[in-house]
């Protein structure tokens, strides 16, 4: 009886939040596709006729096709590099049990929660010097090493899935540690390397504060390009709104898709990096 | 950071190797090492190298554009520790940190029983409050600003048309700092409700419906049964949100640069002005790491407390 009665509150005030999540994320759709004298009516115009000249302008003649282009090369970047690393490294240690191997865990914990800003500093200083400011390597690098800790107890949590058994079983087949994991268990493991492919694209596509420092013209990213991009009229306002809703199309998609594994992603991960 | 970290008892019949391989254990051991060799170079290459590099110039006095490091002691921690605009930060952090933490654990666990209790539909409502948690921080932040920015933001648009005069948000302290609250109360909320749910559709129901049986109802059967069930969902929830909002940039780099003034500048914002405005690495450094020193010291009293429980004192 209690639970029937108590329903419609849950639902209402369920969806009271979720208005209170999507309003911001409607609001700058509407900005993006109203004219600005529309968009800034008081009180807010309810009818307009969608115009998309904004969403044109600011992906094809304001070049963020360029910085999608860049965030894409480096997140993938990211992803080839950091995922074959992080899954070695994890399946190694899932396997383990000594007292080392699980201090080497923890101390992977323990780096994850470093300030950025200050592994930050020194990154700038050894690029500067390298000359690799507004390369692609410099921030490629600086996102494997952020995400490695991540990667490993993410994928870790999908090779301890995979039963020891099979481990000694194909050692008594005669493969060695090697061919054990390359012939055996990585293709079991392919559904927790999709996830955590994924998850560290996610990751490299969002970051923000390293990008702003170690890319450039030649290498910015979305984030970078859509906080720096500025101007005085009005039709900023709708330009800025279609290149942000641009920028998060992608990840609206990638939740479809991820729906089901996101629990443990952000259990793992946190995606905040 | 795992919520397994924060639950993971040792089966002690899995502790020691078995029989059957403790004889080869030796060399097996040594080639699983090996493939943690490459991840680990990275590691220490690229992470633990650059922090202690950061750490012995928070020692030299040390400019962009300054040919050579010059030594300087303990210069640098004096005159950061002397400094009121460090103190100021540190306050303005740590006031951030708990008024998001809070409100965001209050919310989160009131979403969460909400979802847990609801009998249908939950899958949707939880997409759709999940959205903000995945965007980019800096879109995310962009889409806030639009809706505080002074006389086109919605949020004075609503408020005018009650005939009430909109507050300045963006551009007041103490609103100012509301604002940036209401980001992160409004794009982190979402990852406390999904952990916490999680954790309660893993909780035993036999439980609940023992409480009831005792005649436990409402904030008793949450207080005495739901919470402790979760509280490796809620240390882990703690430990993660406290450790990034501790280092919040974007959002605040995006809704007020750290202003009016310095009013909005945490530890991050105002070491990132350090090295990057005024172009003085060292002392950054020097402020990178008492932050760090801050942030590990509470990381250490989470662990302690897992480890408390993993030992059954609670």
């Amino acid at each position: 009886m209690r639970r029937l009665l108590g329903q419609p509150l849950v639902v209402f005030l369920l969806s009271l939040f979720a208005l209170f999540s999507l309003t911001p994320i409607i609001w700058a759709v509407l900005i993006s596709i109203k004219q600005p004298a529309d968009a800034f009516a008081i009180p807010p115009k309810l009818f307009f006729e969608p115009t998309f000249r904004f969403h044109y302008e600011i992906w094809v003649e304001r070049r963020f096709v360029e910085f999608f282009l860049n965030s894409a090369i480096i997140a993938l970047g990211t992803v080839f590099i950091s995922v074959p690393l992080g899954t070695l490294a994890a399946y190694g240690l899932s396997r383990l049990e000594s007292k080392m191997a699980r201090s080497y865990l923890m101390g992977l914990l323990v780096i994850r929660m470093f300030p950025h800003i200050l592994l930050l500093i020194p990154f700038f200083i050894v690029a500067r010097s390298l000359s690799m400011i507004d390369t692609y390597p410099a921030m490629i690098a600086a996102m494997v090493a952020i995400n490695q800790p991540f990667t490993v107890w993410l994928m870790r949590s999908f090779f301890l899935e995979i039963p020891r058994e099979l481990d000694e079983a194909a050692t008594i087949d005669g493969c060695n540690a090697w061919t054990t994991f390359t012939k055996v268990i990585l293709p079991l493991a392919k559904p927790g390397i999709v996830v955590t492919s994924l998850f560290s694209l996610l990751l490299a596509y969002n970051e923000f504060l390293f990008a702003l420092i170690l890319t450039g013209s030649n290498t910015k990213t979305l984030p970078v390009a859509i906080a720096e991009y500025g101007g005085e009229d009005l039709n900023y306002w709708s330009l800025s709104a279609a290149g942000a809703i641009g920028i998060m199309l992608p990840i609206l998609l990638f939740m479809l898709f991820f729906q089901r594994h996101l629990v443990r992603g952000l259990t793992i991960g946190a995606v905040k990096g | 950071m795992t919520v397994q970290a924060f639950s993971e008892r040792r089966d002690p019949k899995a502790a020691g190797p078995t029989p059957s391989s403790s004889a080869r254990a030796y060399p097996r051991e040594i080639s699983l090492w090996l493939f943690v060799v490459p991840s680990a170079l990275v590691v220490l290459g690229i992470q633990l190298y650059p922090v202690l590099y950061a750490v012995y110039l928070s020692f030299f006095d040390y400019h962009i554009g300054q040919s050579q490091p010059r030594f300087v002691g303990a210069d640098n921690y004096l005159a950061l520790l002397g400094q009121d605009r460090v103190w100021a930060s540190l306050r303005t952090t740590v006031i951030l940190v708990a008024c998001s933490l809070a409100v965001e654990f209050a919310l989160g666990l009131l979403l969460a029983l909400g979802l847990y209790k609801l009998t249908r539909g939950a899958r949707i409502f939880s997409t759709l409050i999940f959205v903000p948690y995945l965007i980019t921080p800096v879109v995310a932040a962009l889409f806030l600003r639009w809706i505080f920015a002074a006389r086109w933001g919605l949020a004075d648009a609503v408020i005018a048309s009650f005939d009430i005069f909109p507050p300045d948000w963006l551009g007041s302290p103490v609103w100012a700092f509301v604002t940036i609250i209401v980001a992160d109360v409004w794009q982190f909320t979402p990852f406390v409700m999904l952990i916490l749910y999680a954790g309660l559709q893993g909780m035993d129901e036999a439980l609940l419906e023992a409480g009831k049986i005792d005649g436990a109802s409402g904030p008793r059967l949450v207080w005495h049964i739901i919470l402790p069930c979760l509280r490796p969902q809620i240390l882990f929830v703690l430990a993660i949100r406290l450790m990034d909002s501790f280092r919040t940039f974007d959002s605040i780099y995006v809704l007020t640069g750290g202003g009016p003034g310095t009013a909005t500048e945490t530890l991050t914002m105002y070491t990132y002005a350090l090295a990057f405005k005024q172009l003085d690495l060292g002392r950054a450094s020097t402020l990178g790491v008492l932050t760090m020193l801050i942030v590990t010291g509470l990381t250490l009293m989470i662990i302690s407390l897992m480890y408390r429980r993993e030992r059954g004192a609670f």
